[in-house]
């Protein structure tokens, strides 16, 4: 057991600090949380701004083969995530970067990798995926937007929704029934397309606080050329599993939740309830700590997962546990510090707002990582069967 | 950064693995709850042999030599085996000497330790059952070459076999409760010692000291008169991840016979592992015990490499002591009636886990110290 770095990786963390620490005296004041980037037409620049100027170190591309262009290796990016969460820095695409790279890298034909990880790389063009149905949400797989074959082409026909970006975004990643007749989980095909493309439309979804981070698309009669395919046509169903392996180790919401409590205890430090500071509270001091505590824990565990993916032996089960842990972790973080602020928890970004507003976001916030990705109960499936080889659900 | 263990560490796992599943089964747990002693000496002879008491003492002094790291992971085979005795008050107490004995001390007391020829307990808490140096009370005056101790110390691991006792003691009122606290190695045969063992959940043999007039020389001191408690504050810390690495090997027994248990145990025509009610909450324990591990190991680490982990040793104390009370909670919910009767090993952990919670600081204690290390003023 070591989990020191070496001289060389202290080096680049602290590259990566110094880079993310100027990059945050740019943010526009309307960028509170990740998310924002979807919702704001500033933070979305913002967003493209930070893109490039990690795309001109090469930090798009860190832990890819030197043949694309690829720099540092997998713990390079654990550490740059780190940064990332803890300043809040966008600018790294969740589904170009973090999803269909590594997926092309170890799926794609050698032309589909020459075409699509340049300009990934390079911070140019932003994915979306499109991947649930109105009727296939946790049941992916009885998914009914088809994609039928025709000459070099496939038409694509049907709604997808719940897509992130999806009115932001260049190109998107999807999958679609290819063959109605094949059974289920080999009838499905892993498909590349422009969003520009005729007869695809997009229309933003209101999330619960009236704010459009996802939207819903509608395909009718759309032209994808057929060389955009990843893996073999009918058998995406293996893409979608390998992509969903490059879960992510929850560092950087960890390392966001982490500056949160900083925040917080200062805030505590500060502000007086009762003529004496909030920190002087019996129950604010133990339920702070107890964060702190779980934080500590889950930090321990996307080691743990980052440890295993460094050395390409992921475990299914720890990456779920890490999902489950960090991203229900966000809940109790939301409610505490509501709790903690009184009537000023409630209150969005203004003048009233302690915080910039952080906690009242959070407050709804939470459930993009709860639910999205596999909801939590699904990853509790995904541990109860193939981590402990319980009975699988018919 | 790796996480995976070393060669020398598998090695010592499997050792202990093997040695406790013979030498140690749930039948002796249980018959040594039951005794008087609550521990076997022939067992103890044979953990001795194995290096067990030496293997945090350096060579020079007859030991093994190996880190903190490698306890751990002894210890974490011992908790999910349960081994009543005095391994871990002997090895805690013997972090102090370590830490604080002078060469004389270290050269009379290590190599007999490592032997498994002498067993040690630190008395620490007393009727105000805190873990801070404010509820040191018990006395100690000096007289000539002697200081002269009296006073009761409460919840004592083992200090009805103890041959020494190291007694937390109070030679000063000082500016601060910190300051004024001495360490004694106590002989525990000197004349004014009386000892009872207190009936508690674990039946871990945790007893009164009562100190009437006890007679210890001056030479017996150890560390520096009057600033004793860095010593103690040492010893819980190393205690604390101590204790956590027996918790989550026992977590991991109660995770691994649940799910075993899910897959036999048949009602409605289909194993109650089938159901979705069991199996979330199974992937729920499962997932604490994972966060539990790392954070042990972390904190072990840091232990081991030397550097400063006051918070890191508190934040995993804090969290894991729930993380046993509960998951050997929902071990027993999930088992069902079973699991409630005293013939099943179950209950065997969810009683030790409140007794690990309490052990070196519960809670409450640990998150305090979190709370100050986090910055709250």
């Amino acid at each position: 057991m070591d989990l020191s770095l070496t001289d060389e990786q202290k080096v680049r963390k602290q590259e990566f600090d110094d880079t993310c620490k100027e990059l945050e005296k740019k943010k526009p004041p309307s960028f509170v949380g990740f998310e924002t980037i979807y919702e704001v037409d500033e933070c979305w620049e913002y967003n493209l701004y930070c893109a490039k100027e990690f795309a001109k170190k090469g930090w798009l591309a860190l832990g890819w083969p030197p043949e694309y262009a690829g720099k540092g290796d997998m713990m390079d990016r654990v550490l740059f995530a780190e940064a990332r969460g803890y300043y809040g820095i966008p600018g790294v695409d969740i589904f170009g970067v973090q999803m269909l790279a590594p997926t092309l890298l170890q799926a794609a034909s050698e032309e589909i990798k020459r075409e699509f990880l340049p300009p990934i790389a390079r911070g140019e063009v932003m994915w979306c995926e499109l991947w649930s149905e109105p009727n296939a949400g946790s049941d992916l797989a009885s998914l009914s937007t088809t994609a039928i074959k025709k000459g070099d082409e496939y038409i694509i026909n049907g709604q997808k929704t719940w897509n992130t970006g999806a009115h932001k975004a260049d190109w998107g990643f999807g999958v679609f029934k290819t063959d109605p007749t094949a059974r289920k989980h080999h009838n499905i095909t892993f498909l590349l397309h422009d969003m520009k493309t005729p007869g695809i439309t997009v229309r933003p979804i209101p999330y619960l606080d009236g704010h459009a981070p996802y939207a819903e698309v509608y395909f009718d009669d759309v032209h994808v050329p057929s060389k955009n395919i990843v893996g073999q046509e009918h058998e995406g169903w293996a893409v979608v599993n390998l992509l969903a392996g490059f879960e992510r180790s929850g560092i950087s919401e960890i390392m966001s939740m982490i500056r949160g409590l900083e925040q917080l205890v200062t805030f505590c430090n500060e502000t007086k309830r009762h003529g004496q500071p909030l920190a002087k509270n019996p129950l604010v001091r133990n339920r702070l700590a107890e964060l702190a505590c779980e934080l500590e824990a889950a930090r321990a565990l996307a080691y743990r997962v980052a440890d295993l993916q460094n050395r390409n032996e992921m475990s299914l089960m720890d990456a779920s546990a890490g999902k489950i842990f960090f991203s229900e972790l966000g809940e109790r973080c939301a409610f505490l510090a509501t709790d903690i602020l009184g009537p000023y928890g409630q209150v969005k970004t203004s003048r009233w707002a302690p915080l910039d507003g952080l906690w009242e976001r959070m407050f709804h916030d939470h459930f993009i990582t709860t639910v999205s990705m596999g909801t939590n109960e699904i990853q509790r499936n995904i541990i109860a069967w193939y981590g402990l080889g319980l009975l699988r659900m018919r | 950064m790796d996480l995976r263990f070393t060669e020398t560490q598998e090695i010592l796992k499997k050792m202990a693995r093997d040695f406790l599943t013979t030498e140690c089964p749930k039948t002796l747990v249980r018959k040594l709850e039951q005794s008087e002693k609550g521990y076997s000496p022939e067992l103890w002879k044979k953990m001795a042999e194995l290096g067990w008491m030496g293997l945090i003492i350096p060579e020079e002094y007859e030991g093994i030599g190996y880190t903190f790291q490698d306890l751990v992971v002894l210890l974490e085979e011992i908790g999910k085996n349960i081994l009543p005795g005095p391994l871990v008050a002997t090895i805690t107490s013997t972090f102090s000497i370590l830490e604080a004995g002078s060469e004389e001390q270290k050269k009379e007391l290590l190599p007999k330790i490592a032997q498994g020829e002498l067993i040690l307990t630190t008395a620490l808490l007393e009727g105000d059952g805190v873990f801070d140096a404010s509820g040191i009370a018990v006395k100690a005056t000096s007289k000539g070459d002697d200081f002269i101790i009296n006073g009761t110390k409460l919840f004592v691991e083992m200090a009805h076999v103890a041959n020494y006792i190291l007694c937390v003691t109070r030679t000063k009122d000082g500016t601060s409760p910190e300051k004024g606290i001495t360490l004694f190695i106590v002989d525990s045969t000197t004349p004014g010692i009386s000892c009872e063992v207190i009936p508690t959940i674990a039946a871990d043999k945790l007893c009164e000291v009562r100190f009437e007039n006890v007679n210890v020389p001056k030479k017996n001191i150890l560390g520096k008169i009057d600033e004793g408690w860095p010593i103690v504050e040492m010893m819980l810390r190393k205690g604390a991840i101590a204790k956590c690495a027996e918790s989550i090997g026992a977590i991991q027994t109660c995770v691994e016979m649940t799910v075993a248990y899910s897959k036999e145990r048949v009602q409605y025509e289909r194993p109650i592992g089938a159901f979705q009610a069991l199996q979330h909450k199974m992937a729920d324990m499962w997932t604490a015990m994972e966060t539990s591990r790392y954070l042990v190991y972390e904190a072990a680490w840091m232990e081991s490499e030397g550097l400063p982990c006051a918070k890191e040793a508190s934040m995993t104390k804090a969290y894991v002591n729930e993380v046993y009370k509960n998951t050997s909670k929902w071990a027993v919910r999930l088992h069902g009636a079973i699991a409630t009767s005293a013939d099943h090993d179950i209950p065997l952990y969810y009683r030790r886990s409140l007794a690990s919670d309490i052990a070196f600081g519960n809670t409450d204690f640990h998150r305090e110290i979190v709370a100050q290390k986090i910055g709250l003023v």
